[in-house]
């Protein structure tokens, strides 16, 4: 563990999807400040610094963190802001807080749904002389790296849909009710292969084990690695068949944690399942299954909810799709897992998960956690 | 000497101007990084992670625009984020790349980004779209307006005439035509900036910035790896943000919760580094100041924030030269933000700026003797503040 203090997650507010009318974002964003806060027993004033995560154009903001200031706690209070994705704050707020120049970090990341037409937005992130023409959105891109995929391994069609179905049981049991609905077809994805989006809001705090200790604090996750890596933008230039970004993200997050044997060491996973194929790319870029042994592992439920190492017990992004903040809740689904307070989908025994987050077209930007429920001792 | 400070050991700056028509966007990215890269005399090999510095997409029309820049900066499978506080982003991407450093997990960040403001149509129609769509977008807002109300407030408070604000355009032209790098080094006159047109008053043409295209980059490094590799640095030594409230409402009217005359989260954010810096008297210590002011009456503000002058004093005190080049504490030596404004590295230059001068490679608008500086950046509805101390 390279930090010189390390971080623990000690409170999560994860927003299902969220339908409600009467509330504006602005009080979306502050109910679920306040939901973390409350889960970790704090209050703002004990907040010495806030990461928050949006999209302009999904917000149809030019800024859109300047909303949020307030609803957040953010006035008079050292706030940073990044657009690139939801994983990206909890991972500044980690840095932040393994400085030791800060107690706490509050993370906070939201994606709404009001804008005219989501795959719009999209488009504007495509480059505006050769992909944003195509047109290219992300459900083109999950398309191409499905048709790479199914050109690539034979009876790959079948696995995703065996992991889909997997994800679709586990949601079934961690959010009752919750049932994504269907996204539209785009060759080679069936309708149905991803979910629409839908409103959501995350929140985390993470402090310092002084801070902690101070407290007397018993739930806690705690950071015990984290990578993060990105590809390049223009598909042309990648492989989609492969998540290169995502073992280099894992290798980081490996190295810091001391893990070795992931399918051993780790007791939960959680992925951006935003396809499932995104999931079995995971799978091989993790270190948790080879592609030439997909078949085998999926068939025999060795990721499934009673299985050796399961994945997505939250039911992943299948259950609920807001798609910006898709990153930093599989974050928070695995400090609940280690902290022991996920609920109905609660895995028991759980010592150590890890979470993947993947964003941008066909999963431009990889990220990867380890959580622990042990304290690292220095020796 | 602890071994766990953060140094600068690169910058990267291009000549900024109004249009860069030989370059892309991400052109612009990579020019400043080679730049960067070469005065730290480092290898992409060498570099851990990148925090890529862009203010609002649409400024250059295209969403998530840091995708495109992930080659400029050679990021490709390593790790990679990005920041947007708005103006302050630039300082704000030097603060994320010294958090990378200072918890101990990386020896090695960069930080890049370009803008090409003076190629987005027109800025302010971009800005304006910062604001709430219900009640302040519409007035309509732009930052102009939103600043001039700025500058009437400190009228009323403290005197500031439209000649005192044309002075520190003369002042800030007059160290830009020094400054290779900046985008406006035409001298003027008092009577030539009070003779410019108005764009809302009491803010005149020449009392604004420019519209700037342009790329910035630094190299950061843990003091370990600057030690080990025997690498000349500058040093950050403290560093903070702090923000106001999104409404411009809040900040005027009879109870307002800080008088937007003033920069009241500039001074918070000054206080704490300075705290962190063990800066206890700001007027003696700091020798040199790049304060982010894109019109010519925030900078008196933010020289008050600084805690360079008492409220208000810092009329009187640019008056009698105290914050010229050549004077007690330079402030903009550079020429500042109001003579180049290329958004997303805006404040990053600012941060360069004062790296150049403690590190006495200014060049012909090097303050003499200047050890320890201070820089600022301003970002939102003059919302978001980032502060940083930097040192020799």
């Amino acid at each position: 563990m390279p930090y010189k203090v390390q971080p623990g997650v000690i409170g999560c507010a994860i927003r299902p999807a969220i339908a409600a009318r009467d509330r504006s974002l602005e009080e979306i964003i502050y109910d679920t400040t306040q939901q973390a806060l409350a889960d970790a027993g704090l209050t703002i004033d004990d907040i010495d610094g806030i990461i928050v995560a949006s999209n302009d154009q999904l917000d149809g903001r030019a800024i859109s963190v300047m909303m949020a200031s307030g609803a957040v706690g953010g006035v008079d209070r050292d706030i940073l802001s990044t657009p690139s994705g939801s994983e990206h704050a909890f991972i500044l707020g980690a840095l932040r807080v393994a400085t030791g120049q800060f107690q706490t970090q509050l993370v906070v990341a939201w994606s709404p749904t009001e804008a005219s037409s989501i795959q719009e937005v999209e488009r504007l992130g495509a480059d505006p002389y050769f992909h944003r023409a195509l047109p290219l959105d992300e459900l083109s891109a999950h398309a191409l790296q499905a048709s790479v995929l199914e050109q690539k391994i034979h009876g790959v069609r079948d696995l995703a849909d065996t992991v889909l179905a997997k994800n679709r049981r586990h949601g079934e049991i961690a959010y009752p009710g919750e049932h994504g609905q269907p996204g539209p077809a785009r060759w080679p994805l069936a309708a149905g292969t991803t979910t629409r989006p839908v409103t959501g809001c995350v929140a985390m705090v993470l402090a310092t084990s002084d801070f902690i200790a101070k407290r007397g604090l018993t739930d806690v996750a705690w950071v015990r690695g984290m990578g993060w890596a990105t590809e390049p933008s223009f598909l042309g230039d990648r492989d989609l068949s492969a998540a290169p970004a995502l073992a280099a993200a894992a290798l980081q997050a490996y190295q810091e944690a001391g893990i070795t044997d992931p399918m051993a060491q780790l007791d939960v996973v959680e992925v951006t399942d935003a396809t499932p194929y995104a999931e079995l790319l995971a799978y091989e870029a993790l270190g948790l299954c080879d592609r030439n042994d997909w078949a085998a592992r999926v068939g025999d439920g060795t990721f499934a909810h009673d299985g050796k190492l399961p994945v997505n017990l939250s039911g992943g992004v299948q259950t609920f799709n807001p798609v910006f903040c898709t990153g930093l809740i599989r974050f928070a689904e695995i400090a609940n897992q280690v902290r022991g307070r996920a609920g109905a989908h609660q895995h028991p025994n759980t010592n150590n998960g890890l979470a993947q987050a993947g964003s941008g077209f066909a999963m431009q930007y990889q990220a990867a956690i380890v959580l622990g429920r042990e304290k690292e001792v220095r020796t | 000497m602890s071994t766990d400070r953060v140094g600068i050991i690169g910058i990267g700056q291009s000549r900024f101007t109004a249009r860069r028509d030989d370059a892309s966007y991400p052109d612009l990215v990579r020019e400043a990084v080679v730049l960067a890269m070469n005065d730290a005399k480092l290898g992409f090999d060498d570099i851990e992670a990148v925090v890529y510095s862009l203010s609002p997409d649409a400024m250059v029309g295209i969403g998530n625009a840091e995708r495109l820049g992930v080659e400029a900066v050679g990021a490709r499978n390593k790790r990679f984020l990005r920041i947007n506080t708005g103006g302050a982003t630039g300082i704000s991407s030097v603060a994320a790349a010294y958090y990378h450093i200072a918890s101990g997990v990386c020896d090695v960040v960069l930080t890049a980004g370009a803008d090409k403001v003076g190629e987005c149509g027109d800025s302010q129609t971009v800005l304006n779209k910062i604001w709430d769509p219900t009640y302040e977008r519409q007035l309509p807002l732009g930052t102009i307006n939103m600043l001039g109300m700025s500058a009437i407030r400190y009228m009323d408070r403290y005197g500031m005439t439209e000649e005192d604000m044309a002075r520190v355009t003369v002042k800030n032209r007059r160290q830009a035509s020094l400054n290779p790098n900046a985008h406006l080094r035409k001298v003027v006159t008092i009577d030539e900036v009070l003779a410019s047109r108005y764009i809302a008053w009491p803010i005149k043409l020449m009392d604004c910035c420019p519209q700037s295209s342009g790329g910035g980059a630094l190299v950061l490094a843990s003091e370990r790896y600057i030690k080990q590799h025997n690498l000349d640095a500058v040093w950050i030594t403290g560093l903070a943000h702090c923000s106001e409230s999104y409404w411009l409402g809040d900040r005027m009217g009879k109870n307002p919760a800080a008088d937007h005359a003033d920069a009241f989260a500039l001074g918070r954010s000054f206080q704490r580094a300075y705290k962190m810096a063990g800066i206890t008297n700001p007027g003696e210590q700091v020798h040199v100041a790049e304060l982010y002011a894109p019109f010519s009456n925030t900078e008196y503000h933010s020289i008050d924030a600084a805690g360079l002058a008492k409220p208000g004093e810092s009329i009187a005190m640019l008056r009698e030269g105290q914050f010229e080049l050549g004077g007690r504490l330079p402030v903009n030596a550079s020429g500042g933000t109001l003579c180049t404004n290329a958004i997303a590295v805006t404040a990053m230059i600012r941060v360069a700026e004062v790296a150049l001068q403690v590190w006495g490679r200014a060049g012909g608008h090097q303050a003499k003797g200047a050890r320890v500086g201070i820089a600022s950046g301003n970002g939102g509805d003059h919302q978001f503040f980032g502060t940083m101390v930097i040192e020799a």
